[in-house]
């Protein structure tokens, strides 16, 4: 085995001295609490491609990093040598505006892909938490999704081509940089929520849409998650085209307004429908048509937010966060007609365990996250139980329901308590194939996906 | 085999009325879609349950027998072919819907479900399911779940792909397994979205979950006629330039108008060069906004004429011409070959010209009937083999169209899969690594690779490239005739 010099060394000789971290400046890195034996910031494909032949050789686990926004996602990792990060690897690579389609580097920012792309009046149709500073290697890589999922799709249904290093080094691509492809298997897929096990994704080709000329919400505050789930009902089963159709609870639409410098009545859920087209009127007559839904599910107001207090809003709701402290993010999946009594259930494991939560949730696409943060500041040692506890039984309800819940964002003392994924079903032997054979020595991210893959 | 052997106890599996053998009966199995290949089957089984699908499988397993999933056999890329003998497994009698969920918004089906009846069975509610390949009323939803199926209305809804949630399926082994279901972001790897297009290599679903939608509030198509291939093509990226995604943007050429109007009248100028049809769907206020726009669109393009269809009666007209178009061919040829590469739409115009030029050189007609707005062409290559030496000019013809969308950046097939007629064209478009990485989820799925063997990966060295002649003579060794 390479001592750590000597590792550090090699390194230095691939990447260059300025392009590799050892010691302590390379403990910032430090993956649920472990640190690496050096940081690596790769140039080119090339190198990134050397560094897991130089790993494979020497069997070295490496955690891929973009921004690192995300790196609270995932089991506490079996060992850490090198933190890869792709931030170097940024820029655009190929666009065609009348093709609708481009190909970035994956540790590219969203925000840099969308301002490229926004010129011409298209993006990326994806909107995810820390838009600012995700990557879309590092998007990809955790399936990360946003509140109009509903209207153009996630991740799974943007990516028509991708470059990846795999474990051994060799590069591959998978599909075409046509919207339209049926030729070979659908590797892309594989990739899409793999956190970076299978192989380290560097390019990303993204079919792309029309950024709507006029996008505005509905807002209206609700008395009860039940009003909430009758409307939403309603919602689903009319014609109308929503871009988003966000449930919040009390809490959280209390501090989303407060972001978007709005008044909120105190204890009154959220409900927030986005709708955007090409025309002014068009919008309008939308928004028209779900304040009619609420008049008649008995919502006495709803209001229209139009330009920055509508991006404002969408902004904060997509960067939901509690205060900086103690906080756990989970993510549930249900099924539609399942979301209010997922919220119902959340308020009360929180209330049992003295927890502040606030949940923000894309009620028509059946996602929901809980936001949990210690009610006392100063007693961390009912926060952990009271978490493990309400990730069991939150956890237990998904599954009865058809869904599954994981942890997001937890310090390793949870992950210590609780499992971040859960249990996979009848899939799960099978899900252990691929890992087997596109990282047989498990040297990518060992320990922090699914299943202990 | 030992086919009395292997038929007596497959028939234990599937019953008398599940198996056939002899060889009269076993005829109707020997092609697909694409009638030129045809290999026999040694037995057919015809199961009735995920079990009985995975007892067949578990026999074939332990005696090492190669077998193949059928759906409704409209396949164009010769999946569904035994090349190698054994079993067939075809599909069309696990034909039932399992679950209407309007207020989840999903359908749980069984795989032989011909894709139209499902949205027939959404439709008094108010949904539908929006995957309509052209052979929607023959396919079967697991063949768009095998092939990852498109259609026309692909650019604002997407393929199957986009739709199937989740699905219930045999492995090559015999276990049962489920792989997603109604909920979005299943646990682990999506071995969902790798199954759909996997060209029944990997495994046969026995129950799919797929979305189902609303109806839009409203529908408008219209039709524009065009003198030149170029202004209907600048047509459908303008469209597109002013952040317009219609339903769905399809093209015909003259050889196209003059077959579907001799066949079917659906009422396209007989002199003109091209026609566009557009459809736009949505709340009704957004349908009607667009309208407008897309006119303007049509005149920069010079457009002759512009129909909007008034009501459904004429807007079913215009679509019948298109979806009739294929069936239609009979009327200007005896047969026809027909291609489904991919371009980035902004090649339109240098690929149609190219065609063009093919057409010139070897001296065969094409009729392009296609869909735009993605960019997946169909141009079908009009022959008759009773002429010496036509169909081989036909298939050459072919194999250059699809090297020069590879080339333009596009791809070998849009929607009908690869199968047994392109595998020798993959190493256009692939390294030898990337088809390596593709082997090895099959073999995630399929270690032993007894399950629809020959299909997708090239049987010449990787890398090398077999070119038509090559892949002519290979396949005609495997098959004995073509």
């Amino acid at each position: 085995m390479l001592s750590d010099d000597a590792l550090v060394q090699r390194l230095k000789d691939l990447l260059g001295q300025e392009h590799v971290l050892a010691g302590p400046s390379a403990s910032s890195y430090a993956v649920d609490g472990a640190a690496p034996r050096a940081v690596v910031v790769p140039g080119s494909v090339e190198q990134v491609s050397a560094i897991m032949a130089l790993a494979s050789a020497e069997a070295l686990k490496v955690v891929p990093r973009g921004s690192g926004t995300k790196m609270a996602l995932g089991g506490i990792p079996e060992r850490v040598d090198l933190v890869l990060v792709l931030s170097r690897l940024s820029g655009l690579v190929d666009y065609e505006p009348g093709d609708m389609t481009a190909t970035f580097r994956a540790g590219t920012r969203l925000k840099e892909a969308q301002a490229v792309l926004g010129r011409h009046g298209q993006f990326i149709a994806l909107d995810p938490a820390y838009a600012d500073l995700a990557t879309l290697g590092g998007i990809l890589a955790t399936n990360s999704s946003g509140p109009r999922r509903l209207r153009y799709g996630a991740s799974r249904d943007l990516l028509i081509a991708s470059r990846v290093v795999h474990a051994d080094g060799k590069v591959t691509k998978g599909g075409a940089k046509v919207v339209k492809n049926v030729a070979g298997y659908d590797v892309n897929k594989l990739y899409i929520g793999s956190l970076g096990t299978l192989g380290i994704i560097v390019e990303a080709t993204f079919r792309l849409h029309p950024v709507p000329p006029v996008e505005k919400t509905c807002l209206a505050p609700l008395d009860s998650i039940d009003v909430a789930k009758a409307v939403v009902a309603r919602i689903l089963d009319s014609p109308l085209v929503p871009s988003a159709v966000e449930l919040l609870n009390p809490e959280a639409a209390r501090r989303v307004a407060e972001h978007a410098g709005l008044p909120w009545p105190p204890d009154r859920y959220g409900l927030a429908v986005a709708i955007g087209s090409v025309r002014s009127e068009a919008v309008d007559a939308q928004l028209e048509a779900v304040r009619r839904l609420c008049r008649e599910t008995d919502i006495p107001e709803a209001h229209v937010l139009d330009g920055s207090v509508h991006h404002d809003f969408w902004r904060a709701t997509q960067d939901f966060a509690l205060g900086d402290g103690r906080r756990v993010v989970l993510k549930a999946s249900v099924l539609l007609s399942q979301v209010a009594e997922a919220v119902k259930r959340g308020e009360e494991v929180a209330t049992q365990h003295g927890l502040v939560l606030g949940v923000v949730s894309e009620a028509a696409s059946g996602i929901i996250r809980y936001h949990l943060a210690a009610r006392d500041a100063a007693s961390p040692e009912h926060f952990e139980p009271g978490v493990a506890e309400a990730v069991t039984r939150l956890r237990a309800f998904t599954q009865e329901v058809e869904g599954n819940l994981i942890i997001l964002e937890a310090p390793p003392e949870i992950k210590r308590r609780v499992d971040v994924w859960g249990l996979l079903g009848t899939a799960g032997p099978l899900m252990q194939r691929p890992k087997a054979e596109f990282d047989p020595q498990r040297l990518l991210n060992p320990g922090r996906f699914v299943g202990g893959i | 085999m030992d086919k009395e052997r292997i038929a007596r106890e497959l028939t234990g599996i599937v019953g008398n009325e599940g198996i056939v053998v002899d060889p009269g009966e076993l005829r109707v199995y020997e092609t697909d879609g694409l009638t030129v290949f045809k290999a026999m089957p040694e037995i057919v089984v015809l199961p009735r349950s995920a079990e009985q699908v995975a007892g067949v499988v578990r026999v074939c397993h332990r005696e090492k027998i190669p077998f193949v999933v059928r759906g409704a056999g409209t396949g164009l890329s010769g999946g569904a072919l035994p090349i190698e003998g054994g079993v067939l497994i075809g599909m069309n009698r696990m034909n039932r819907i399992l679950e209407l969920d309007y207020e989840n918004q999903r359908a749980v089906v069984e795989p032989g479900m011909v894709n139209a009846w499902l949205t027939n069975a959404l439709a008094p509610r108010g949904y539908y399911y929006s995957p309509d390949p052209a052979s929607q009323t023959a396919c079967s939803i697991g063949g768009n779940v095998g092939e990852n199926s498109g259609g026309p209305r692909t650019p604002k809804y997407g393929v199957t792909t986009n739709h199937v949630l989740g699905l219930e399926v045999v492995l090559p082994s015999g276990e049962i397994l489920k792989l997603g279901g109604k909920t979005l972001d299943p646990l682990g790897y999506d071995l969902t979205g790798v199954f759909v297009g996997s060209e029944g290599t990997f495994g046969i679903a026995t129950k799919v979950v797929v979305r189902i939608m609303r109806k839009p509030e409203a529908v408008k198509t219209l039709m524009g006629v065009f003198e030149t291939i170029e202004d209907a093509s600048n047509t459908v990226s303008g469209i597109v330039a002013r952040g317009i995604i219609p339903v769905a943007i399809e093209m015909m050429d003259n050889n196209s108008i003059q077959a579907v109007e001799k066949g079917v009248g659906a009422g396209y100028p007989l002199d003109a060069v091209a026609v566009l049809l557009v459809e736009v769907d949505g709340p009704r206020d957004e349908v009607d906004a667009l309208v407008d726009p897309i006119i303007d669109v049509c005149k920069e393009n010079r457009v002759r004429e512009v129909r909007v269809a008034r009501d459904d009666n004429e807007r079913l007209l215009l679509w019948k011409g298109r979806k009739a178009a294929f069936a239609a061919m009979g009327q200007i040829s005896p047969e026809y070959y027909v291609q489904d590469s991919v371009i980035p739409r902004t090649k339109l115009p240098s690929i149609m010209s190219f065609i063009g030029e093919l057409s010139r050189k070897y001296g065969l007609r094409v009729a392009n009937v296609f869909h735009a707005g993605d960019g997946n062409l169909h141009p079908l290559v009009l022959y008759d083999s009773r002429n010496e030496g036509e169909m081989q000019k036909a298939e050459e013809m072919g194999s250059e169209i699809i090297k020069a969308c590879v080339g333009m950046g596009g791809s070998l097939t849009g929607e009908h899969g690869i199968g047994l007629e392109k595998r020798d064209f993959m190493p256009l478009m692939y390294t030898g690594d990337d088809l390596d990485a593709m082997r090895k989820v099959k073999k995630v799925f399929d270690p032993d690779g007894l399950f629809n063997p020959g299909k997708i990966f090239p049987t010449a060295t990787t890398g090398a490239e077999t070119g038509p002649a090559g892949q002519r003579e290979i396949l005609q060794k495997v098959l004995g005739s073509a």
